[in-house]
């Protein structure tokens, strides 16, 4: 069977999620605030690289990349809520592009698979 | 026969290796991360020679058609001299032409530069004064039609450069340049594209630079110009400006002046986020302080224009790089 990056469509499907889903999460106010004063291009480049890991598509992030990139991030207050919060952007993400429950189901997994280094437990 | 060249040093790379693997090796501190071409932290530029295509995947057409390229997927077959993304590359001598006040603040330097300077209309060069002191100033000539290269400076009272500039600089005068660099320019634009070029102070630089490339090229869709300043005498190409929509219906020019209440009274990013609607079909230019182009481009993506089509220039304090 196919990975679920091929059967989301590989890189077109990144390409397609990336500036809706940095949209959705800037508009959400429960996580904004962890981006105030980013660089977007590099955030976005970010955004890629957690959606390509997501999809389960082919990416060498790592769990010691995960909790570097998000250091300074716990130190400011980030918790539990907030890893839900994006998940479930996430998830709204791939259904307004048409993705079947069962992938966003898979992705949702694939991306609460690395809470534990985002949130450096 | 040598094919990879740093800052002008040969690198030996070997067959099959990627630019970044040869790099780190050869000690080179070179700034990367996923090492599999989607973050984007390891972005190169080839100032000579054209990198494989597979290494500007997933860049913009403007990074493409100016040499940029991931080194971490970057396997060369031909030689290619590259330099750090933020790099101006090599100096070389340009002569002052002529140098007038645009208005209060504002001068215009024109420079002759032989052999002719390559570049894009909105890219920026780094011009150094003797000492090595050095600044970054917009393109905005256009080398299909200038037989110089024009430079809108404002000059701050105080400042090193600017000192330099008033006090020293006189037609005939020699010094050097560097670049270009940015990619703030027409390169990619559809010619039935709505475009919106916005800018404050001498952000007007690289506008103008675009626009004429646009016009020269026959664009079709609209093209609308915002500039900003504080006082009028900061709309420092008003008439000109004005005229040109006389030429060209498919031109609209929208000056706005903080300190004025008349019909040109008012801030010009919240005329741009006012009138903008055609989101993500629009081809945005943002040029000027950190502040306004970071607010731009934040608030149009969020009303849904498109990251891929905004190309910036952001003017950053003298001596915090840019």
């Amino acid at each position: 069977m196919a990975s679920l990056y091929e059967r989301l469509g590989g890189e077109k499907a990144v390409d397609a999620a990336v500036e809706l889903f940095y949209r959705t999460v800037l508009a959400d106010g429960r996580i904004a605030r962890f981006f105030e004063g980013v660089n977007m291009e590099d955030q976005l480049a970010k955004q890629k690289s957690f959606l390509t890991m997501a999809f389960g598509g082919p990416n060498k992030y790592t769990g010691k990349d995960m909790r570097k990139a998000h250091e300074r991030l716990v130190a400011k207050g980030l918790n539990d809520s907030h890893v839900d919060a994006v998940i479930e952007d996430l998830s709204r993400t791939l259904r307004q592009l048409g993705v079947g429950e069962k992938e966003v189901q898979e992705v949702a997994a694939l991306a609460n698979s690395v809470r534990g280094d985002v949130l450096n437990h | 026969m040598t094919l990879l060249t740093y800052r002008e040093a040969a690198i030996e790379i070997e067959p099959g290796e990627d630019v970044l693997s040869a790099l780190l090796r050869a000690e080179i501190d070179a700034p990367h991360s996923c090492r599999s071409g989607v973050c984007q932290s390891c972005l190169h530029r080839a100032v000579e020679g054209n990198p494989p295509a597979a290494a500007q995947q997933g860049l913009s057409n403007a990074q493409k058609a100016l040499g940029y390229f991931l080194a971490c997927v970057c396997v060369p077959d031909t030689p290619l001299t590259i330099v750090p993304a933020q790099e101006a590359g090599t100096r070389s001598e340009a002569v002052v032409h002529s140098i007038d006040r645009l208005s209060g603040d504002v001068v215009r330097l024109r420079l002759e530069h032989d052999p002719v300077f390559a570049y894009r209309p909105g890219q920026f060069l780094e011009l150094i004064a003797d000492d090595g002191l050095g600044r970054h100033y917009s393109l905005a000539s256009l080398p299909e039609e200038d037989p110089f290269v024009e430079l809108h400076i404002r000059l701050h009272p105080g400042g090193r450069m600017s000192r330099f500039i008033a006090e020293e600089l006189a037609p005939g005068r020699r010094l050097h340049i560097a670049g270009p660099l940015g990619t703030c320019i027409y390169e990619g634009v559809d010619p039935d594209q709505p475009m919106a070029l916005i800018g404050s102070g001498t952000g007007l630089a690289p506008l103008i630079g675009v626009l004429r490339d646009a016009l020269r090229r026959g664009h079709r869709g609209p093209i609308r110009l915002y500039h900003g300043a504080r006082e009028r005498d900061g709309l420092y190409l008003h008439d000109h400006l004005w005229a040109l929509t006389k030429r060209h219906t498919n031109l609209h020019y929208v000056p706005r002046v903080l300190s004025d209440s008349g019909p040109h009274g008012g801030d010009v990013a919240a005329a741009a986020l006012e009138h903008e609607n055609a989101l993500p079909h629009t081809a945005f230019f943002l040029c000027g302080g950190e502040k306004l182009v970071g607010r731009l481009k934040r608030d149009l993506f969020l009303k849904g224009a498109s990251l891929k089509q905004m190309r910036t220039d952001t003017f950053l304090p003298a001596g915090s790089g840019r």
